[in-house]
């Protein structure tokens, strides 16, 4: 039986960049091979008003990551009397992963959110070392990461407006997770603009 | 030493205890201890021991060039130095083996005995090239079924049913595949990517097996192509060999097969500019 | 006194075995319509890294309005069709020409592949055509013969990223009030197109051409597409 830590827990996130507006959204399964467990593990957290963070794999370790990010952004708001702006949080995920190059946290994570001076939004995703990948459109990530490819290669458009950005995402979402086993039970999708962020909580198939 | 005259130069069993046959992994220990071993079919080539590198392998205007050096190496030795891997079949059929060296002159018996066989009858079977893949594919095929592979490559040119320029490939899984550029082994790193632009910069249309579709290259040129890419698997593959052999298929001239020919207009000035690996750079 | 080789002589040899198959890459899609079903495979020809050929046709016209692909380990691939043509030119012997049956040639590739049972023909294979009320069908196989009816099936390298898509827009999952319904050849086409080009955007073996073959009553057709070549 295969124990890659990568997929004892399974789940997946994806996160798309619109017009002026980004999505990211997660499956909401925590399972032990295949058995489920959970079906309100959120794989999604945020460090300040626009900074959003996915994090797929080792369910152990998107919890223990979640408390770092959040000791850390903490840290850096004392210091700097701000909150982290998304470039500068996913270079603090990058260098965070890296430390542990030689015994790595089994993640992999996907960054989202909007730059409050330029207002840009952005989206980047890492490895489990943290090799930064930047993209303009979309990033995935987790156990549906094939399926997860074939839907925003296909349904993606660049400059969608938010409503429309929310269905694309979740339709990528919906039917990626429901072709793997280890993916599904619920979803949220986060859809973050300039000055609101909305969270819904998708209806999906329950096996 | 042991000086009896049936067992001279072995070392003697009361010395040095009984031979053990299985440091050589000998025919001899499994007959022994065939109680040991389970009776797994009897496997020939478990691993090519002598081989022949790269073969190539271009469609032109109306017929086809191929290449193949003389070298059989035995593992980093270069062992032979005038072995002949393209195999003429007939007037419109050449074979160019890369791989086991025994291996090739079992093939070479096999497509004897498939002429020998085939001419008995007074209805001549002319074997077309298309033909000829197609039986060594089957070979190989089985082979590969009955887990003792022949371990070899081939690249399978000529004039096909349809009077058409052929050039197949088909290797000791049964793998087969057509192009109109074709390589074996390290020719596939070193060569392709040559053939492919020599082809590409003629415009030719790769879904295209007629013969108009090649009708803008000339003999010459895909000659002159070929030349190239022996040339440069000369300077880069280590075992590989400066005297090879081309052979020419068309419909209008029929077969020509050149042995013996030297690698020509050679220069090694870059040699002196290699410092270590990678590009070079000194810090 | 014995030498120490005496020692060694029950350790095992090391194992270095000859691998019998490998992976040519390439990916496979059937969808069937109403009265028609399209077959499309692209045309790369892969081993590991390097591109053998970019035209190595594995969507085949096998005869009675059939179409076939065996996608995976292309010997095994290449075999399974002609083994199933041989067959079907013994059905036509035995049965005074007889047309086959999609739902027959189905089971006979079944039994042609459970045949294979503990040596696999390492592939995924789909058939396409027209059912008796010529309705469009599709059949696909696991490589050991397990096989099912769909209304459309991925197969291949890509089949992981192709797939989703396909729920998506053919049988139009998690799209509520949305009625199920027939989709006209030329939706077809299109979303056939607009998968390869995905999957061709993101899968290394997946690349070079497209190659649609469609059945109708009419008979059998095939066009040709270019896909991204890198």
């Amino acid at each position: 039986m295969s124990q890659d830590p990568s997929s004892i827990n399974g789940g997946s996130a994806v996160a798309m960049i619109g017009k002026d507006c980004l999505a990211i959204a997660c499956d909401l399964r925590l399972g032990s091979q295949s058995l489920g467990v959970s079906n309100d593990f959120e794989k999604i957290f945020n460090y300040g008003p626009n900074v959003f963070l996915a994090l797929c794999g080792l369910g152990t370790d998107v919890i223990t990551l979640n408390e770092v990010f959040r000791y850390k952004t903490n840290l850096y708001k004392y210091k700097e009397e701000r909150t982290i702006e998304p470039e500068t949080f996913a270079n603090l995920v990058s260098s965070s992963l890296y430390e542990r190059r030689f015994g790595p946290y089994f993640v992999s994570p996907i960054v989202g959110g909007i730059n409050s001076k330029t207002g840009k939004p952005f989206i980047c995703s890492f490895d489990l070392i943290g090799c930064i990948d930047f993209t303009k459109d979309f990033a995935v990530a987790g156990t549906a990461t094939d399926q997860l490819y074939g839907m925003c290669e296909s349904l993606y458009e660049p400059n969608l407006e938010p409503e429309d950005l929310f269905e694309t995402i979740s339709q990528a979402l919906l039917n990626a997770v429901d072709r793997d086993a280890l993916s599904g039970w619920g979803a949220v999708v986060y859809l973050i603009t300039k000055d609101k962020v909305v969270k819904r909580l998708l209806k999906t198939r329950q096996d | 030493m042991d000086h009896d005259p049936f067992r001279w130069g072995r070392p003697r069993d009361d010395i040095y205890g009984k031979y053990d046959y299985s440091i050589a992994n000998s025919e001899h220990y499994f007959q022994e201890h065939k109680d040991k071993y389970s009776e797994f079919p009897r496997m020939n080539t478990q691993e090519p021991i002598v081989t022949g590198t790269s073969v190539i392998g271009i469609k032109f205007e109306d017929g086809i060039i191929m290449a193949a050096d003389n070298l059989g190496s035995y593992g980093s030795l270069s062992r032979f130095t005038d072995i002949e891997r393209l195999i003429e079949f007939n007037d419109k059929t050449v074979v160019g083996i890369s791989g086991d060296i025994s291996d090739l002159q079992k093939i070479e018996r096999l497509l004897e005995e498939l002429k020998i066989e085939s001419s008995y009858d007074d209805v001549n079977i002319e074997f077309q090239a298309d033909n000829i893949h197609k039986y060594l594919r089957n070979v190989l095929y089985s082979r590969r079924n009955k887990m003792d592979p022949l371990w070899n490559s081939l690249i399978v040119g000529g004039i096909g049913s349809d009077n058409e320029p052929f050039l197949k490939y088909v290797d000791l899984l049964g793998v087969e595949y057509a192009s109109p550029a074709l390589s074996t082994g390290f020719g596939n790193y070193l060569a392709i990517p040559i053939l492919r632009k020599f082809l590409e910069e003629k415009g030719i249309d790769e879904t295209k097996t007629d013969s108009d579709n090649f009708r803008n290259i000339k003999e010459e040129e895909a000659r002159k192509c070929v030349l190239e890419c022996m040339k440069v698997l000369f300077y880069r593959d280590a075992r590989s060999l400066n005297k090879f052999s081309i052979v020419t298929i068309s419909k209008k001239n029929g077969i020509k097969l050149e042995k013996n020919l030297k690698i020509e207009d050679m220069s090694w000035e870059f040699a002196k500019d290699i410092k270590g690996y990678g590009n070079g750079q000194r810090y | 006194m014995s030498s120490d080789y005496s020692n060694i002589k029950d350790s095992a040899p090391i194992e270095h075995r000859f691998n019998p198959y490998s992976d040519n890459g390439g990916t496979i899609l059937g969808i069937a319509g109403e009265d028609f079903a399209v077959l499309a495979g692209d045309t790369r020809h892969t081993t590991g890294y390097s591109i053998n050929s970019r035209y190595e046709p594995k969507v085949f016209d096998v005869g009675d309005n059939i179409i076939m692909s065996a996608n995976g380990f292309s010997a095994d691939g290449n075999s399974l069709i002609t083994n199933f043509k041989t067959n079907l030119q013994w059905y036509h012997f035995n049965n005074n020409e007889e047309k086959l049956k999609i739902s027959s040639a189905a089971r006979l590739i079944q039994h042609l592949l459970y045949g294979k049972r503990f040596f696999p023909y390492y592939v995924h294979t789909i058939i396409a055509g027209l059912d008796e009320n010529g309705k469009g069908a599709v059949y696909s196989f696991d490589p050991v013969g397990s096989y099912e009816r769909e209304q459309c099936r991925a197969g291949g390298a890509a089949a992981s990223l192709i797939m989703p898509f396909l729920d998506n827009q053919v049988n139009f999952k998690n799209q509520a009030n949305q009625p199920l319904r027939y989709l006209s050849l030329n939706e077809v086409l299109s979303l056939v197109k607009d998968a390869f080009s995905s999957a061709t955007e993101r899968h290394i073996h997946v690349g070079d051409y497209l190659e649609i073959l469609i059945v109708t009553k009419e008979g059998v057709r095939t066009e040709l597409y270019p896909l991204k070549r890198d």
